[in-house]
């Protein structure tokens, strides 16, 4: 027998069938641990031992290949027993049990989860977007439309003839651009059971609500703004975008919220929608300006538009809008918006 | 078998004579051994090993998740203290990764297929509902086997059919409202019963909701094992209603409560406002800002209050029913404390902006595991001598580790 290193430790010894306890002294022999107690007496290579990681708090065990397992109540012993030996943590349990890895971990979550609301999940969105083929813009607009059409609309009360006129006006409009630069659409008219409103779909329908056009007397040059503005949303692939990165985004926060209530994870997800599509607004502002300059419209026609609807809620909803729904309001304020358009009309 | 086994039936045979002293009083002390349970993790440590494993999760796309879990469960584990011996957790990451990675996939695809067809959302719900039973059981299987105490794994002796048996309630109305929806030919015009006959069905969901709730306790607390000691849940459809019964109780206690206060305050704030001139903007904005917030917290005070009511009910009357003749669990969790753990809890999590989860996570379990008791009529001591494992259940189930599944129901 090789010399044997170090004191001896107390500890107890489970053999994985019985429940019993056995009390024994642990001991470091070359590359075998020797378990010895009354009536026991085993050896097990070190190879066979998987060691517990050390916390402050909790007992340690150690399992033993075979299903016996080393069990020691006094942590402390237990840690100093087996640096005596050499034994050293890992670099991941140091970071566990130091407060300024643990402090440099809170700040490095921090800059992650920043990185990935503002770059990270969007960049993400749009390359998966990327390699989804049309036909999934397509499938998810078809069944939104469906959706639509039983809960919010009704079909447009609109004569044929002045649908028809918009229609025409838009495509006039969108001739002048490079052709690469159009996305696949088609403009359909509804009668809406909740007010004025336009949006886009994945894969390429624009649905006009009858309201909107009677709420700016069906101007054709601020309509074809408007739908200038959808066909933004429409060249980005916002629709199927926002799903992916909201959808990216509910995953990280339940990653990191979920385990305590699944409401406070959804807060974050709530905010930071609002953000992206406040974003995707100005894209799609972005893109409306393009469309009207190319037809040779002035950008003022969109202020028009933000003139009308203002008048509409009016102002004194307008000051509580300002004032709360700088966070959770998915458009961003009308006042940015106005100024946004009367810049680009001055800079033409 | 040696004389183990017999030996231990011999011991519970004894026991059960003295039953109706068991049952309770003072008349039942001499004869009964108390194990306590008692949780010695600390917040402030378990927060290091959190955040350290939470930024690594993230940082590998969540691959790690099931290394932190293991770390999780470990901590949580060895720092439970049964009879002054800890619970200890075996599972192996690499295993649970696959598991992780098949339920990651099927909860994209379930999420995703809805928004393609009403029809492939429909496919996807019958296919998660067909296989979530096998699901439970192959998850608490591997959870089982890979807890431990006194050197022992624990086992998990529920059968797949019996899991299915569990789910019935809940298919039931299930296969009913898919019928009805094959059966209606045009859903943009449904038929007159439609209405009628889904509201029906949401209702008859509701009412077995406790019935399902007991079913599935049933079938985990009948099967739990420690080698020959095997658990029976002595609780009745009955008490589950009426724990239900009494959280839906609680919960318009407290929405009426909160109402009251809200108007209360309410008219008081409207009758302050209308002093100001109308033209005192900021004051308005101050006013809806003020309701907001009022309505957000009564909101959240609706929300919190029913949930530590139900827990703490739950948990009482699933562990005092739960054990075998030799031994019972006693489950004493008082509303009240809970209820305030649980506030302070929220209190302190939204000021953090969710920082204090470990601390939360750790003074939550002590209290729920140090309210329980095992109870035993025999001598720990001599029945610990008697409990072997048998020599099937040596190494953990096979079938359960397949994939690892550890879902946590």
């Amino acid at each position: 027998m090789t010399q044997a290193h170090a004191q001896p430790l107390a500890a107890e010894y489970f053999d994985g069938s019985s429940a019993r306890a056995h009390p024994v002294q642990l001991q470091f022999d070359g590359d075998e641990l020797m378990i010895a107690g009354a009536g026991l007496a085993r050896r097990v290579a070190l190879r066979d031992v998987r060691w517990p990681e050390r916390t402050r708090h909790g007992a340690r065990v150690a399992h033993l290949r075979g299903g016996a397992s080393l069990h020691c109540d006094d942590g402390a012993a237990w840690d100093a027993w087996l640096r005596a030996h050499g034994q050293r943590d890992s670099a991941l349990v140091h970071a566990q049990q130091s407060w300024r890895w643990a402090g440099l971990a809170v700040l490095l979550l921090a800059l992650l989860l920043a990185a990935l609301y503002g770059w990270g999940l969007p960049w993400a969105a749009r390359a998966a977007v990327a390699v989804l083929p049309a036909s999934v813009d397509a499938a998810v607009g078809e069944t939104a439309l469906r959706t639509l059409d039983e809960e919010l609309m009704r079909p447009s009360r609109l004569p044929p003839a002045q649908q028809q006129g918009l229609r025409d006006a838009f495509e006039r409009a969108v001739a002048a651009l490079p052709a690469e630069t159009v996305p696949a659409h088609q403009i359909v008219f509804r009668h809406s059971r909740i007010g004025p409103n336009a949006f886009a779909l994945p894969g390429g329908t624009m649905v006009m609500t009858d309201q909107l056009v009677e709420l700016v007397d069906g101007d054709a040059a601020v309509l074809t703004g408007v739908l200038a503005h959808e066909l933004g949303h429409l060249r980005q692939r916002h629709g199927l975008r926002l799903l992916v990165q909201v959808g990216a985004l509910g995953a990280v926060s339940g990653v990191v919220l979920g385990d305590f209530s699944t409401l406070l994870a959804g807060v974050p997800v709530w905010l930071a929608q609002a953000s992206y599509t406040r974003d995707a607004e100005r894209e799609a502002d972005a893109e409306a300006v393009r469309v009207l300059r190319a037809a040779g419209l002035s950008p003022l026609a969109m202020v028009k538009f933000f003139e009308a609807v203002a008048q509409r809620h009016g102002a004194a909803k307008e000051a509580e809008r300002s004032w709360l729904g700088f966070a959770i309001a998915s458009h961003p304020a009308d006042a940015e918006r106005i100024r946004f358009f009367r810049d680009a009309a001055a800079s033409r | 078998m040696g004389g183990g086994p017999g030996r231990l039936m011999n011991d519970i045979h004894d026991a059960g004579r003295v039953e109706p002293a068991f049952q309770g009083g003072p008349a039942a002390a001499p004869t009964e051994h108390q194990l306590g349970v008692r949780f010695t993790g600390s917040g402030s440590e378990y927060f290091r090993i959190w955040i350290v494993n939470l930024l690594l999760t993230l940082l590998t796309l969540t691959l790690y998740y099931p290394w932190a879990k293991v770390r999780r469960l470990r901590y949580f584990h060895t720092n439970t203290l049964v009879g002054g011996k800890p619970l200890d957790f075996h599972g192996d990451p690499k295993t649970m990764l696959r598991g992780y990675l098949l339920v990651g996939l099927m909860v994209v695809l379930y999420s995703v297929a809805g928004h393609f067809s009403p029809v492939a959302g429909l496919v996807a719900f019958l296919i998660v509902a067909a296989i979530w039973p096998a699901l439970l059981k192959a998850s608490m299987q591997f959870r089982l086997a890979n807890t431990s105490w006194r050197g022992l794994r624990f086992r998990f002796k529920g059968s797949i059919a019996g899991a299915y048996r569990a789910m019935l309630p809940l298919f039931v109305p299930g296969l009913m409202f898919v019928a009805a929806l094959l059966a209606v030919p045009d859903q943009d015009k449904p038929p007159q019963w439609y209405g009628g006959f889904a509201i029906g069905v949401t209702f008859l969901s509701l009412l077995v909701l406790p019935w399902l709730w007991w079913n599935l306790k049933k079938y985990q607390h009948d099967h739990y094992a420690l080698g020959p000691l095997q658990t029976e849940l002595r609780a009745s459809r009955g008490s589950f209603y009426g724990v239900f019964l009494k959280t839906f109780g609680v919960s318009l206690a407290a929405m009426i409560v909160v109402v009251i206060v809200g108007v209360v305050i309410g008219v008081a704030g409207f009758a302050g406002l209308a002093s100001y001139a109308d033209e005192d903007r900021g004051r308005i904005v101050a006013a809806v800002m003020a309701i907001l917030l009022g309505a957000i917290i009564g909101l959240l005070v609706v929300q919190l209050i029913p949930r530590p009511y139900f827990t703490s009910r739950m948990q009482n009357l699933l562990w005092s029913r739960t054990g075998n003749r030799a031994m019972r669990f006693r489950s004493e969790l008082r509303f009240m404390p809970l209820l305030g753990l649980t506030l302070k809890n929220w209190l302190l999590m939204l000021l953090t902006l969710g920082l204090y989860w470990p601390f939360a996570a750790v003074a939550t379990a002590r209290m729920r595991c140090e309210a329980v008791t095992v109870r035993t009529r025999v001598d720990p001591e001599s029945l610990l001598d008697q409990v072997r494992a048998g020599d099937n259940d040596a190494a953990g189930d096979a079938a359960g580790d397949l994939f690892g599944l550890d879902i946590g129901l």
